[in-house]
């Protein structure tokens, strides 16, 4: 198990694999060139650019000529975009808050997802594609149509499901002050759940049926098979997404941003992007570049820190 | 060999990428020096100019000048979503238009990203003063320093009111905005469910005309330094005043600007006024049209016994850095803004309440209104607009201010905290915003 285990692993990051062959090279090594081109063009032109663009602006600091309205210009700042970022009260409430959605919105959407991508392998379940199209669905919704049309279900003056609580005699407040950052968690969860899912369906898919044969034989359940067997299987499926959803968290803006213009309780600085736009909209574009710049390691050391913490776990 | 050939491969494209990052900020190292009054030629041959706007329907009034004037084509281009990011980017790759649609509160931020070119060496500019309402003069120019814009729309301030509701709980109509608060108090002890307006916390550009109209100076300059007063005795005076609405639950917190949400509550009667400004008058009608004949327009409530009136909105036409022809660029913004065709035509098409009085004096505007029962309403605009302090002044970084104030209203619309802190708040995010872009700042006068 421990041998089938590592493959999947391996099949995961396979990236490594892949550029060690590279460099390992032999005659096809000019084939591979000319068919990584294609890639590393517009990896390098719509990524590394802008990322290195980026990084240098966070270390500029704008000057000015003096007067009124005085000539602006930048210059070397060294750290001091960084330091003001480190001050900066409303950037750390801002991951706090999405780490407290992390926390919560996350286990939450992966533990649906994996019950089910469970549910649609079992044999038992009936009209399969059905399931597995209507749960996805979501994902094809873009996020900023998901938010606007989650909003309109929120909004007390227009939505059918207030109205429906309120008949029940229930006051549900989906835009108030503690309940806003989970109104917002539920339309991620409602977005990514079928992604995820799917994701974990198919490393399930990929599971020897031999497996499950051998196990009914020696007289396990339905669920002992699915706890015991699936789970551990497809345990890099789930680092996966975890990772993905992490990454995701951090991220966080369409939805926050779309409630915020009906709901006076997310501030302008509700997330680390909305803070990293908003400094950048008022023309601080240098200490944007630094928040951004601090977003992604944040986000670097938590997604690789899980990996390493679970691969370790696993004992890999 | 391979591994080394690939190696120098992957040397040349983090070159490449360098590079083109070098090239891509090497334009913001120095200060430029094009900050000089421009020269005022007339090309020699035909022009095209490029135009951004956010108007509906502006389409339509550069169509009628381009029939007019062959030799200077205009081109516009509607920039309504995300209009100061658009603008701000092109500045940043030297690619911004002759002419661009820029809010007044927007102009110093603007100006101190050297965004514009100075026309004052255009006589049709200058000349151009006497043509205005003179606080939008004197904000597109800088108190006199130059001519950045010329003016196109403003905002004066008046009070929307719900005839028939006021009628029916036998209100009346408040001078003052202490009667204003009493009237709140018998309407809604009459009927719980009534309001008499609502408060947007998300919408610092509201807040700020009240402040206007109380004559709170929040920003000035003097001794090579910006004075920030954002919090001062007028503010606060303004601040406690809808705390206490707040507080006594006289006003609604949940509603947001012309938001589908404001115009459900409108609609289900929940709400008996409005404090607004000239362009609303088109939103209430094409919105609420069921409360047709049902609103009057009134002046603002005062904060003593004289006429006071505050600006919310209203844009100009800036004269953009990089504008290859000056000269055309005056000749059109000076007829789109002054001239009686164009300005009907923008008044009728997106609504614009002219910055000039050839605009407020058009004969359309003299008509009585059929939505709001006949009433001359324009009667009441012109009025307010001459009751509008002209020596109010913007900051420099005023989207950041108005940001923080946003969501520092909005804390003490959730009851954590009150508008009170919500100006210091602001008025220390105004000297630190000033602080991370190098404008010299300090606090009180």
């Amino acid at each position: 198990m421990t041998d089938t285990d590592a493959r999947v692993i391996r099949g995961v990051a396979a990236s490594k694999g892949a550029r060690r062959r590279l460099n390992g090279g032999g005659p096809r090594a000019g084939v591979i060139t000319a068919f990584l081109t294609p890639f590393f063009l517009p990896f390098v032109l719509f990524y590394l650019v802008p990322v290195g663009y980026a990084i240098w602006q966070s270390f500029r600091v704008v000057r000015r000529t003096g007067g009124q309205y005085g000539t602006s210009y930048t210059t070397f700042g060294g750290f001091e975009q960084y330091g003001h970022v480190f001050e900066n009260t409303e950037f750390w409430s801002s991951i706090g808050r999405i780490g407290l959605f992390g926390i919560v919105q996350v286990p939450v959407m992966l533990f649906v997802a994996l019950i089910m991508a469970l549910l649609l392998d079992t044999p038992l379940l009936k009209l399969k594609s059905f399931f597995r199209i209507a749960v996805f669905m979501p994902y094809a919704v873009p996020g900023v149509i998901a938010a606007i049309m989650w909003s309109y279900l929120y909004s007390p003056q227009l939505s059918p499901v207030v109205d429906l609580l309120q008949g029940l005699g229930l006051h549900p407040d989906f835009l108030g002050p503690g309940a806003v950052l989970w109104s917002a968690a539920n339309i991620s969860t409602w977005l990514w759940t079928g992604y995820n899912m799917l994701i974990m369906y198919s490393a399930l898919q990929s599971v020897p049926q031999e497996l499950y044969e051998a196990a009914k034989l020696d007289g396990a359940s339905n669920w002992a098979i699915a706890w015991r067997i699936k789970v551990p299987m497809i345990a890099p499926s789930i680092v996966l997404t975890t990772v993905f959803s992490i990454i995701g968290t951090l991220q966080l803006y369409a939805e926050p941003a779309v409630l915020r213009q009906i709901s006076s309780n997310i501030s302008s600085t509700y997330t680390p992007n909305m803070l990293a736009y908003a400094v950048a909209s008022g023309n601080n574009y240098q200490q944007a570049a630094a928040i951004s710049v601090v977003i992604a390691l944040i986000t670097f050391v938590l997604s690789f820190g899980f990996m390493r913490l679970t691969s370790k776990r696993a004992g890999l | 060999m391979r591994n080394t050939a690939s190696r120098v491969r992957l040397a040349a494209v983090a070159a490449a990428a360098g590079i083109a990052v070098l090239a891509g900020c090497s334009s913001s190292d120095k200060p430029d020096s094009s900050s000089a009054a421009a020269s005022c030629e007339p090309a020699k041959g035909k022009v095209t100019l490029q135009y951004w706007n956010t108007v509906p329907g502006m389409d339509q009034v550069v169509a009628l000048w381009n029939k007019k004037n062959p030799d200077i084509q205009v081109q516009t281009k509607n920039i309504s979503n995300d209009q100061y990011g658009t603008i701000s980017n092109a500045l940043k790759a030297g690619k911004a238009p002759d002419l661009a649609q820029v809010g007044y509160d927007e102009l110093p931020n603007l100006r101190t990203q050297n965004a514009f070119v100075d026309a004052s060496a255009c006589k049709e500019a200058t000349a151009a003063k006497s043509k205005f309402v003179p606080w939008t003069w004197s904000q597109t120019s800088f108190a006199g320093t130059g001519v950045f814009a010329l003016p196109q729309d403003t905002g004066p301030m008046a009070l929307y009111v719900r005839s028939d509701l006021f009628k029916q709980h036998g209100l009346a109509i408040p001078k003052t905005w202490d009667e204003y608060a009493a009237e709140a108090k018998k309407l809604h002890a009459a009927d719980p469910k009534l309001t008499m307006t609502f408060f947007d916390p998300n919408n610092a550009e509201w807040f700020n005309g009240l402040l206007w109209q109380n004559s709170a100076e929040m920003y000035s300059y003097s001794g090579g330094k910006w004075h920030v007063t954002v919090d001062s005795a007028q503010s606060r005076q303004v601040a406690d005043y809808w705390q206490k609405m707040i507080d006594d639950k006289l006003v609604r917190t949940d509603l947001a600007n012309g938001s589908t949400q404001m115009y459900a509550a409108y609609q289900q009667n929940q709400i008996a006024s409005y404090v607004g400004a000239a362009w609303g008058y088109s939103m209430f009608r094409d919105n609420l049209p069921k409360q047709s004949g049902k609103w009057a327009i009134v002046p603002m409530p005062t904060w003593g016994t004289s006429a006071a009136s505050g600006d919310w909105g209203g844009s100009t036409v800036a004269f953009m850095k990089g504008s290859k022809h000056l000269y055309e660029s005056v000749k059109f913004n000076t007829w789109l803004n002054t001239d009686p065709e164009a300005l009907a035509l923008e008044n009728k098409l997106g609504g614009l309440y002219s910055a000039s009085p050839v605009g407020t004096g058009l004969p359309q505007l003299a008509q009585g209104v059929p939505y709001y029962a006949g009433q001359k309403i324009f009667d009441v605009f012109a009025e307010s607009s001459k009751n509008i302090d002209t020596s109010f002044t913007w900051g420099p970084t005023q989207k950041t201010v108005n940001l923080s104030l946003q969501d520092a209203m909005a804390k003490a619309a959730a009851g954590k905290g009150t508008l009170a802190d919500a100006l210091k708040t602001a008025q220390s995010t105004a000297l630190s915003s000033m602080k991370d872009l190098a404008i010299p700042a300090q606090a009180g006068k």
